[in-house]
């Protein structure tokens, strides 16, 4: 009895370390990534990434560490910021607070690193905000669209605000939808904050908001909320619940005939990461409105470059989009590397100064510039339509757009 | 109406992925004595070799027909290594079936990398009756587990084996003295308890997607409806599971989903604190 | 035959008295001297990781108080811990209120009177309640919690409470490194030491009696609920005290701190170490913690795995716990009063 529970053991190990060796090559876990001419006189630059590289948001940090694996490369095949090479440092925040906390302070204060970039959903970064800035002096880049609001010094935002997400979004909506909007949320800070700002535009464009709820983030049955749609007779369901909630929400709204009876989805996240949840008759007609889609590839050379260079170097099921915080993180790391190079070293303070004000000409979906003291960032923003499982840009902003914040 | 009967058939179908769950789970702590602490993850097992069997490119409803064989298999090889031994201590049981149920969930989680898979159904879309729209998938699993319940129950009350079965429920000492295997008896029950379970993560993969976490979901829903339902019988553990998916299902159409949530474990708790023996108190079916 | 047999008796009892140095002591003063040496060779963020150890060391003692010494195995002491957690963030946040000598003695308190409120219901009554229905009743209690604070805005809901401020006394602030770390370790101590004569006196005896056979305890008149009740409560009081210290070193409280896993958790440590032994609970929190600190580097996926195995293998052939390889099973258990002296017979 006890040597075959042995061998029960040992074959599980022996089958698991299979596992984790695919695993540490396919990159979970922390690890480095060092360009080949690192040589021993200039000092390496660091650069954290920290990102859910498992859980529920998995799908977007691999994007994102991706992204920041061909940033740094380029970077560094280049020559380097300042005749010096870049390390990358990438730690998993495993879509866990607690797991977050621990493994940024190894970034901090194990690696030294010179940024921290990452955070995905509003509670990550607020639970490793304070770490990395308050009580790691480090600066702190946030690539994610979010609920806006957030005015601490040191910490950079290159991800789509409230203001850029609805002032041009909600009137297309109500033009194209309805004006009965219905607000299904996650109970968490982005939700909420981005519901005040929303129901405003609804409101001050003649549209009406039916109710607004707050479900957990586990809930996986909505039928009393996809009840309460429908009789309701909703027009636009203005959705903020997200994985894994989103999925199983989608499909009871659409068993339930919401789409066929000329109803609208909107989602301000839903990116070409996000479309793979659902079966594409389940998602037909939903709306967003981000920085960037696949779909610009044909009219943005700059877009459609960025985009290729990205698929042959990562194919596979984690895409590009600007939902999952890829084009904020391609973004932020550009700006960082132009507020470096002004700056002319890496210290925090003076980073922070030159990044206040830094500009880059070419960015996924356009350029981008940072608003001077506020840390939010301008950027062009397009409105599209999911058509049989791919999107289809329906509306695009004149110029870029002003975040609106601090 | 429409109201009404929508909701029916919502709170029936979420019910329903209730009672296969805790079928299992009833039946082994009715017989054995034990609280399978690992059940969630015969769910969850369930559910991945329903994923695995659809992303190696074959129909989905052969997963969800191989499912069931493959975690009673599981079930049935881990009885005789590793639960038969706590049959008689019941904290024992828990601590050493919760150490089993971590080791099949981190398992799990490293083979899908940690992420949130989805598996389309097999019977998709809905059925339109006048103005009410049904879920198709919904419809098949309130059906499976009618006839899964029904079939239990004959196979209890008509067979000879489930006559065995519920000598041993009812009287072990005497059941052996008769004659009747009951390490045998036992072996088959943690097996089937397991396919249950094996079968409603089949079953719910589509409608909730694939996840490491997907067990712990579960797990504590069922106990709280073993417990309301009554320990020693068939009927009570059905029982309480009806009763808890019931208000779970229920609660969030009258009062906010964030209260009915944790509503729905006090009223159970209060429950059983006033009435230990659970709804159907006794031993047999 | 019956010659040699008692005089081989014999000759083993003397062995077994003149060998009179008591392992359990060394080991705990082994224990301190490490930790107290350890900031001295550690780098600062190790120091930083050791310190929570410490804290979840607290939180095992409190659970290795209620079920290794009364035997009421308690799914739910993290109920406590994240709810003291919980209640210190809200006085730093709402009222700015950091002094450790106001939210040190909150975290006790309120530690205290839930574990006396859901202890009260749990375990007095007018029939004794079952073990199953304790072990399930604190399960739920946990998952309840877990799903309140996530569903309650004020709270942070899922978010939890972040940007904590550094707890403080006086001017001074404790910022994470060596300074949390002796207190941490000197808070450790002092529990440790009350627990230690609590576990040793009348009414630990009471309870040694209470873990081995309920009923022959409440036969001999004491009011095995009512022991039962307290020692929970007291070792609620403690889960609270880490809890408070835990929100304040990490800087931020979350609804996991309340839920199931955390509870499991504590469950696993003190199992691996050794229930009932105090120390033992110390050392199955730090072997764990810090051999997952040295694996999730690397093997990350199958850490969690291993754990799993161990625990079962624990469970089914060690189930007193690693502690048990170096102590006898007398001095687990525990003395009191003198020992049995020149006795004749079998020891």
């Amino acid at each position: 009895m006890f040597s075959d529970h042995h061998q029960q053991s040992r074959r599980r190990f022996l089958a698991n370390f299979a596992f984790a060796s695919t695993a540490l090559a396919t990159g979970v876990g922390s690890w480095v990534v060092r360009p080949d001419w690192a040589n021993a006189a200039a000092d390496p630059i660091k650069v954290g990434v920290a990102t859910d590289l498992t859980g529920p948001i998995g799908y977007a940090g691999n994007a994102d560490a991706n992204v920041a694996k061909m940033v740094i490369k380029e970077i560094n095949d280049a020559g380097g910021i300042l005749g010096r090479p870049l390390e990358l440092y990438i730690e998993d925040t495993a879509s866990n607070e607690s797991v977050a906390v621990g493994n940024v302070r190894k970034l901090i204060q194990r690696d030294k690193v010179d940024l921290v970039l990452g955070g995905i959903t509003s509670s990550m970064r607020n639970a490793i905000k304070d770490v990395i800035v308050a009580r790691g002096k480090t600066l702190y880049i946030y690539p994610q669209l979010y609920e806006g609001k957030e005015c601490t010094p040191n910490l950079f935002c290159t991800g789509p605000t409230p203001a850029q997400q609805c002032d041009e979004f909600i009137p297309w909506l109500i033009k194209n939808g309805g004006k009965k909007f219905a607000l299904p949320s996650a109970n968490y800070v982005w939700p909420h904050t981005l519901n005040v700002y929303a129901r405003k535009v609804i409101e001050a464009n003649g549209g009406e908001v039916i109710f607004e709820e707050y479900y957990p983030l586990d809930q996986i049955d909505f039928s009393s909320t996809v009840n309460r749609i429908i009789s309701n007779k909703v027009d636009v369901v203005f959705n903020t619940v997200i994985p894994p909630g989103v999925g199983p929400f989608f499909k009871q709204l659409y068993e339930a005939g919401f789409l066929k009876n000329g109803g609208r989805l909107a989602c301000v996240y839903y990116d070409e990461n996000t479309l793979a949840i659902n079966q594409p008759a389940e998602i037909e007609g939903l709306a967003s409105c981000l920085d960037y889609f696949k779909a610009l590839a044909p009219e943005d050379p700059v877009s459609a470059k960025i985009q290729a260079a990205y698929d042959k170097s990562f194919p596979g099921t984690f895409l590009f989009a600007a939902g999952s915080a890829a084009t904020g993180t391609y973004r932020g790391l550009k700006l960082w590397e132009a507020a470096v190079k002004e700056a002319g070293k890496v210290e925090r303070d003076a980073v922070a100064a030159a990044l206040d004000h830094a500009k880059i000409a070419e960015g996924p979906g356009g350029p981008a510039e940072m608003v001077p003291g506020t840390r939010h960032c301008k950027m062009k923003m397009y409105t599209a339509v999911a058509k049989g499982g791919n999107y289809e840009i329906v509306a695009r902003s004149a110029g870029l757009v002003d975040p609106k914040e601090c | 109406m429409h109201n009404l009967i929508t909701a029916l058939f919502e709170i029936m179908s979420f019910a329903s992925i209730v009672v296969l769950v805790v079928l299992g789970l009833g039946i082994i702590a009715s017989m054995m004595g034990i609280f399978n602490f690992a059940q969630g993850e015969f769910v969850l097992l369930g559910a991945y070799v329903t994923y695995a069997v659809h992303n190696a490119g074959l129909p989905v409803w052969l997963g969800m027909f191989a499912a069931p064989f493959a975690v009673g298999a599981l079930g049935f090889v881990l009885e005789r290594l590793i639960v038969r031994r706590f049959y008689g201590a019941p904290i024992v049981a828990m601590l050493g079936t919760y150490a089993l149920g971590l080791i099949i969930r981190e398992i799990v989680r490293g083979l899908i990398g940690g992420l949130y898979l989805s598996v389309p159904e097999p019977i998709g879309g809905s059925l339109s009756v006048g103005d009410m729209h049904f879920s198709s998938w919904r419809l098949v699993i309130i059906l499976i587990t009618a006839l899964v319940m029904a079939a239990s129950y004959l196979l209890l009350a008509r067979t000879a084996f489930g006559l065995r079965i519920r000598a041993s429920l009812e009287n072990p000492a005497l059941a052996r003295a008769s004659g009747i295997s009951t390490n045998a008896i036992y072996g088959a029950t943690f097996a089937f308890g397991a396919a249950l379970a094996g079968l409603a993560g089949a079953l719910i993969v589509p409608v909730f997607s694939l996840f490491a976490d997907l067990g712990l979901r579960f797990l504590i829903q069922g106990f709280v409806a073993v417990m309301v339902g009554g320990v020693g019988s068939f009927a009570g553990p059905v029982a309480g599971a009806g009763i808890i998916g019931t208000l779970s299902a229920a609660l969030p159409w009258v009062i906010a989903p964030v209260v009915a949530d944790v509503l729905v474990f006090v009223i159970a708790i209060v429950f059983i604190k006033l009435r230990p023996q659970g709804l159907v108190s006794g031993r047999g079916v | 035959m019956t010659e040699t047999t008692p005089t081989a008796l014999r000759l083993a009892d003397r062995k077994s008295r003149t060998r009179r140095w008591p392992l359990l002591p060394v080991m705990e003063l082994a224990v301190l001297a490490i930790g107290a040496l350890l900031p001295l060779v550690l780098q600062d963020y190790l120091t930083v990781y050791a310190t929570r150890v410490l804290i979840l060391c607290l939180f095992a003692l409190s659970f290795d108080l209620v079920w290794g010494y009364a035997g009421i195995m308690s799914f739910g002491q993290a109920v406590f811990f994240g709810s003291a957690g919980y209640g210190v963030a809200l006085l730093a946040r709402d009222l700015g209120l950091t002094s450790m000598l106001i939210v040190l003695p909150a975290g006790l308190l309120i530690g205290f009177t839930f574990a006396l409120l859901l202890g009260g219901f749990l375990l007095l009554g007018r029939h004794p309640s079952s073990v199953i229905f304790v072990s399930l009743g604190t399960l739920t209690g946990s998952y309840a919690f877990d799903r309140l604070a996530r569903g309650w805005y004020y709270l942070g809901g899922q978010n939890g409470i972040p940007s904590i401020p550094a707890m403080s006394i006086g001017s001074y602030e404790w910022d994470e490194g060596p300074g949390f770390y002796y207190l941490a370790l000197g808070i450790l101590l002092v529990v440790y030491i009350i627990c230690r004569f609590l576990v040793r006196s009348q009414f630990g005896l009471a309870l040694a009696g209470l873990r081995e056979n309920e009923q022959r305890i409440a036969f001999f008149g004491y009011r095995a609920q009512r022991l039962k009740a307290i020692i929970f409560s007291f070792a609620g009081a403690i889960a609270g005290l880490a809890g408070s210290l835990y929100a304040f070193h990490e800087g931020f409280v979350w609804p996991n701190m309340l839920g199931v896993v955390m509870s499991t958790q504590v469950v696993l440590y003190v199992l691996f170490g050794g229930p009932g032994t105090l120390i033992g609970a110390v050392i199955g929190t730090v072997v764990i913690e810090a051999v997952s600190f040295w694996l999730s580097n690397s093997y990350q996926d199958i850490w969690p795995i291993i754990l799993g195995v161990l625990l079962l293998l624990v469970i089914l052939f060690r189930p007193a716990g690693l502690v048990s390889l170096v102590l006898s099973e007398r001095e687990r258990v525990g003395e009191f009063g003198r020992p049995p002296g020149d006795r004749h017979g079998p020891a």
